[in-house]
């Protein structure tokens, strides 16, 4: 409960930081501008963008669900990383331990969305013959389902991958069934996820 | 006969007629098709006095797709109008956004804020370019600033020379992903001079800043700068006598200025 208390407050503390950054740095982007100064302005506004894309990486974190089945969440793996411009955000969680884990990530401004959303227009690509790669619905959501077999421990697993318009929710356990990564995927609230990113 | 042989030749010949059936009749449907068209087109020409072969702007063709032929073609309009966002504006919405923590909307309103500011950048350098190089004069028409907002692509400006077929083209890009494979160039020892005759590329210095410059014998010199941490300026040189024409080309650039006016340092 201690733990508990101290994480809230620490996560709390940084949303407010992040806050005051977002402020300050509107502050100076106005002043730049407004002085002519157009460069600063623009570098004050690039933070301004790191700001929005930590707040809203923070967000989306705390629509994923605290456990996946009995697998809890490893918290302290938790992760924000902000690169403006090539990727975006990418928001980590992971799920329990060992080969069972599941590994969570969501990356705004992805460079696979093109050729995912191109393989998921076309059924029959989308669907290939040797069983490997498969197209399922989640919460909706078209997504595409591979299905990878470890040479050296012969363990099934899988990876999932839903764009949400520019963002990839990719979804990885190591061994696993089909059934069940896509049970546990569903409890992840795509839709407003969707609507926090876009 | 072998009765099992009977029966596969019977559905076999069961099938090739079924096959040639449809085949006759989708003719047949085909033909009834454009004969109904051809009535129609007919009926219609004569309620419009139009008495030509087709109305202008549709496909004259035997119109096997019908609806092809029903839809007129532009012949011009006004046009997008190309307004920069409103920055103040702008910056106003993200602060409204960002306090209800609508912070998807907030951000969409500080790239819209950061899109007016770079493409303001983007004019402000494009007015201090010189006005000819070289004899060739600026293309007014190809000034061209784009710019994403997002950073990845950065800001790109565009400026034309032009004289009859001696052509420069100026790209300034800044925040450029470009920027990573010329300094590899720059920096990477691997890429030596080659004294055979066949050397297509060098290590110059434009204006003190270090420069490659490029020969390729169907598209002309390429000059490329990288200035700053993340700026870099090309221009692509058409129909140039020599290296030397090109790079007293650039020479009359005010690199100092454009780098002072992207910010950097």
């Amino acid at each position: 409960m201690k733990k508990f208390s101290i994480f809230l407050l620490a996560t709390l503390a940084f949303g407010a930081l992040k806050a005051q950054d977002f402020s300050k740095n509107l502050a100076s982007a106005r002043t730049a501008y407004g002085s002519g100064d157009l460069e600063n302005a623009r570098f004050s506004m690039q933070q301004m963008l790191n700001d929005l894309d930590i707040m809203i990486g923070k967000e989306v974190m705390k629509l994923l669900p605290a456990k996946m089945d009995a697998l809890a969440a490893n918290t302290k793996n938790d992760n924000v990383t902000v690169n403006t411009g090539l990727t975006g955000v990418v928001i980590h969680r992971d799920y329990g331990t060992g080969d069972k884990a599941v590994d969570v990530e969501i990356m705004s401004n992805s460079p696979l969305i093109a050729s995912l959303n191109a393989i998921l227009s076309i059924p029959f690509i989308g669907n290939s013959g040797d069983g490997t790669q498969k197209v399922v619905k989640i919460d909706g959501y078209k997504s595409i389902l591979q299905k990878d077999v470890n040479s050296e421990t012969n363990k099934t697993g899988y990876t999932l991958q839903t764009p949400l318009n520019s963002t990839l929710v990719t979804i990885k356990i190591e061994n696993t069934t089909e059934a069940d990564i896509v049970r546990l995927a569903n409890t992840i609230p795509l839709s407003d996820i969707a609507k926090m990113v876009q | 006969m072998n009765p099992k042989t009977l029966l596969v030749g019977m559905v076999c010949t069961l099938l090739c007629l079924g096959t040639q059936a449809q085949g006759l009749l989708s003719k047949v449907k085909q033909k009834a098709e454009q004969a109904a068209e051809k009535a129609l087109d007919k009926k219609a020409n004569q309620k419009t006095g139009n008495t030509g072969g087709s109305s202008p702007g549709t496909d004259s063709g035997s119109g096997s797709s019908s609806s092809s032929g029903s839809h007129p073609t532009n012949k011009g309009g006004g046009g997008l109008v190309t307004t920069p966002p409103d920055v103040k504006q702008n910056l106003t919405d993200a602060e409204t956004a960002f306090k209800t923590n609508g912070y998807g909307d907030a951000r969409y309103a500080v790239q819209q804020a950061m899109l007016g500011v770079e493409m303001e950048i983007g004019n402000k350098i494009l007015k201090s370019l010189p006005e000819t190089v070289s004899a060739l004069k600026k293309q007014d028409e190809a000034d061209k600033v784009t710019s994403t907002g997002w950073g990845w692509v950065g800001l790109t400006i565009e400026r034309q020379y032009l004289k009859d077929d001696k052509e420069l083209r100026t790209t300034i890009a800044n925040n450029s992903a470009w920027m990573s494979a010329v300094n590899v160039y720059l920096a990477n020892g691997g890429y030596a001079q080659q004294t055979n005759g066949e050397q297509n590329w060098k290590q110059i210095k434009v204006k003190g800043y270090r420069a490659i410059i490029e020969y390729d014998e169907s598209s002309g010199y390429k000059l490329s700068v990288p200035i700053g941490q993340s700026s870099l300026i090309i221009w692509q040189g058409v129909n140039f006598a020599s290296e030397q024409e090109m790079i007293a080309a650039a020479n009359t650039f005010d690199l100092d200025g454009i780098k002072k006016t992207l910010g950097e340092k």
